[in-house]
């Protein structure tokens, strides 16, 4: 299962070190967070660090709809006006406007010279029995034939982006799945997104019936014989790709973990710098850097054993964060994901077993977890992959 | 269903070309005579009855003669436009009109394939190789491909007793009886689903999906792949995945909407993993997760 790193704001060198030490497989573009003109160099140094580099473009035409709210925060993305610009629903509800928008977007993408399209869609905010659902439909069913205009040879991936609310009606979704898995021109692949009210709520991703959904998501596309690509999938990376993903993201901000709309809205918090963390495998969270420096002693088997521990011997620097999340995630994909859904699926429900047990052991020794470091993930993360394989009849 | 079996010697006084006629097999709405045309050739004879005018069913305040009528108009227009050879041929005999004391028929005609169909042998008791279970599953699928990519047309009642086993080298497996068909470039023939229980079809072959009141809304050929996955699971083992002899309808119905049928690897330990995996994967209950046209051929390795 392949890694790539959400883009986003204060890139630095990360995603180079990161290619280069091959903790990651490629990127996924924010034209948010970078100038167009800077665009063109970057996706060349990419390049140019690792020639086995995927290099994608989120084109985040789902932010198009909120141009119209005064508070919209939408960055560099007013430069890309060649194919952004406010939409609206009603706009998009007539198939033309929506053919527009792909050649427009699809044509800027080929000349970046990108290996694959991502073609662009809108959020689906509430629920897939909405207008937007059935614009997003539509955006799903004519990328293929609007890319293979502009360009034939090149793949073209749909963008599917929900909010987590769309996910807890399953019938809902399971008729959405029934629609988009019979299209008469499918794309190659899909980038799925899952976007939480808020980056900060873990609980908001961590929901059974949402983990239930994304996973869902991913089989059955799988099982179609598309690509499935999870953009914001962070460290359910390993679990979506027990089922089947290909790839998962994830970037070095909370809202490169977790997708947001509020990461086209400013910011409500302050600007303290959040304390440095360590992505902890058997736990299947992130802790504070301090409480892993203490945990371990108690507990050895939260220590990942692999090489960005180094980082973490002291307060690491800001910059080496993601590279040792990164490091983490592909480790834990790599002791996962299986070809076989049923032994991967398996596998995973060994480690949240195990990572109960580290819990408690942790506990035992009076150690309090911090709030985001607690255990409250494990049992929801439990829960959908059983509701999962009741639908999935795995 | 139809209240009188003419016999062979009033079929041939009325029925031009035709020298001998078989046993009658009764289904449904249709008789079918196993029949020898003047120059030799044989032909499976058909008559579909018609009920009397305003013979309506008041349960569904339906004109049964008018849907029959229409049902046969449609089925011998998609057997001329079916392109597949595991798709039954229409004959030599186009639809004619007739009436045998009193009672009204459409007779019509199809090539007689030679060969049991697969009820009967699976009522024989005899187990297919896994080689056969791979050219049934592959001549199906074709057959669904070429009713849905070509006509727009979901067969929507595969079963055993649909498929005849013949012994012609490219056409080993063919689908037959489009009666019940869904355009869906057409207006439906039978009754509002809304107002019917059972919807169309045969019960212990229905589709999950076929068991909610809008399935029109979204019918498509997925649930033709769930039922030639009951019918390779029938096929294979002898026993229907989910229902069971002395099940009422309900009870069938029920399991097919709600219960997980066991692994066919559990009454068929010898099979492939690779043919395993087909048949369960087309018994599923959602039909986004039975793949599609493409991924099937690739499991299949067409």
């Amino acid at each position: 299962m392949k890694l790539f790193a959400q883009h986003g704001y204060a890139e630095g060198n990360k995603i180079i070190e990161g290619l280069t030490a091959e903790f990651i497989d490629g990127v996924v573009f924010s034209p948010k967070d970078i100038k167009p003109d800077r665009l063109l160099e970057r996706i060349q140094e990419v390049q140019d660090a690792s020639s086995r580099a995927e290099v994608f473009f989120d084109p985040q035409i789902y932010a198009a709809m909120i141009t119209n709210d005064p508070r919209a925060k939408i960055g560099n993305l007013e430069e890309y006006n060649i194919y952004f610009s406010p939409l609206t629903k009603n706009r998009l509800e007539i198939e033309k406007n929506v053919i527009s928008v792909l050649r427009k977007t699809v044509t800027f993408e080929t000349e970046l010279g990108v290996s694959t399209i991502l073609a662009p869609n809108i959020l689906i905010s509430r629920s897939f029995d909405s207008r937007e659902a059935t614009i997003s439909n539509t955006f799903i069913r004519l990328a293929k034939d609007v890319t293979a205009k502009v360009n034939e040879d090149l793949p073209v991936y749909a963008t599917l982006a929900v909010s987590r609310d769309t996910l807890t009606n399953p019938l809902e979704l399971q008729e959405f799945l029934n629609d988009i898995t019979s299209v008469d021109s499918p794309p190659d692949g899909f980038y799925l997104i899952v976007s939480a009210r808020n980056s900060e709520t873990r609980l908001d991703i961590f929901n059974s019936d949402v983990i239930a959904g994304w996973l869902l998501l991913n089989y059955t596309l799988k099982v179609n014989g598309f690509k499935v690509i999870n953009g914001y999938s962070d460290i359910l990376t390993p679990f979506l790709g027990a089922v089947g993903g290909d790839a998962g993201s994830t970037g070095w901000w909370s809202n490169l973990r977790t997708f947001s709309m509020e990461r086209f809205l400013p910011t409500l918090t302050g600007g303290r710098q959040p304390i440095p963390r360590y992505l902890c495998n058997s736990l299947l969270n992130r802790i504070r850097f301090d409480e892993y420096q203490s945990w371990k002693e108690f507990v050895p088997e939260i220590r990942n054993g692999i090489e960005t521990d180094n980082f973490y011997e002291d307060e690491p620097e800001r910059s080496k964060e993601v590279l040792q999340s990164w490091e983490a995630i592909k480790t834990l994909c790599n002791s996962l994901v299986r070809r076989n859904v049923t032994s991967s699926l398996r596998l995973c429900e060994d480690a949240i077993e195990n990572a109960v047990e580290y819990y408690s052991r942790i506990q035992s020794t009076g150690l309090r977890p911090d709030p985001k470091s607690n255990d409250e993930h494990l049992e929801p993360l439990n829960e959908g992959i059983r509701s999962f394989r009741r639908i999935a009849e795995l | 269903m139809v209240p009188y079996t003419p016999t062979r010697e009033e079929i041939l006084a009325i029925v031009p070309h035709y020298t001998d006629l078989g046993v009658p097999k009764r289904g449904g709405f249709k008789i079918f005579y196993p029949a020898t045309r003047s120059g030799g050739s044989r032909e499976a004879l058909k008559l579909a009855y018609l009920p009397p005018f305003l013979d309506v069913d008041e349960r569904y305040r339906v004109d049964l003669r008018e849907e029959i009528k229409k049902r046969v108009e449609r089925e011998i227009d998609l057997l001329g436009k079916a392109t597949s050879p595991y798709i039954v041929k229409l004959g030599l005999l186009r639809p004619t009109p007739i009436s045998i004391q009193g009672h009204e028929f459409i007779a019509y005609s199809e090539e007689l394939l030679d060969g049991p169909d697969l009820q009967s042998l699976i009522q024989s008791g005899s187990r297919p190789s896994e080689d056969e279970l791979l050219l049934a599953a592959e001549c199906l699928v074709k057959a669904v491909k070429d009713l849905w990519f070509n006509l727009g047309t979901v067969h929507r009642d595969i079963k055993p007793l649909n498929v005849i086993k013949t012994d012609i080298v490219d056409r080993p497996f063919v689908l037959l009886d489009l009666g019940i068909a869904f355009s869906i470039y057409e207006t439906a023939l039978t009754v509002d689903p809304s107002q019917r229980f059972p919807p169309p079809g045969t019960t212990r072959y229905l589709a999950p999906e076929m068991l909610r009141p809008d399935f029109r809304d979204s019918l498509d050929y997925r649930s033709d792949l769930y039922t030639i996955g009951v019918t390779l699971y029938e096929y294979a083992c002898g026993q229907h995945p989910l229902a069971r002899d002395r099940d009422d309808m309900l009870l069938t119905l029920s399991r097919i909407a709600k219960e997980i049928p066991k692994p066919i690897e559990v009454h068929r330990a010898d099979l492939s993993i690779k043919i395993t995996t087909i048949i369960n994967q087309l018994l599923k209950k959602l039909p986004a997760l039975r793949g599609n046209i493409k991924t099937i051929e690739q499991a299949l390795e067409l």
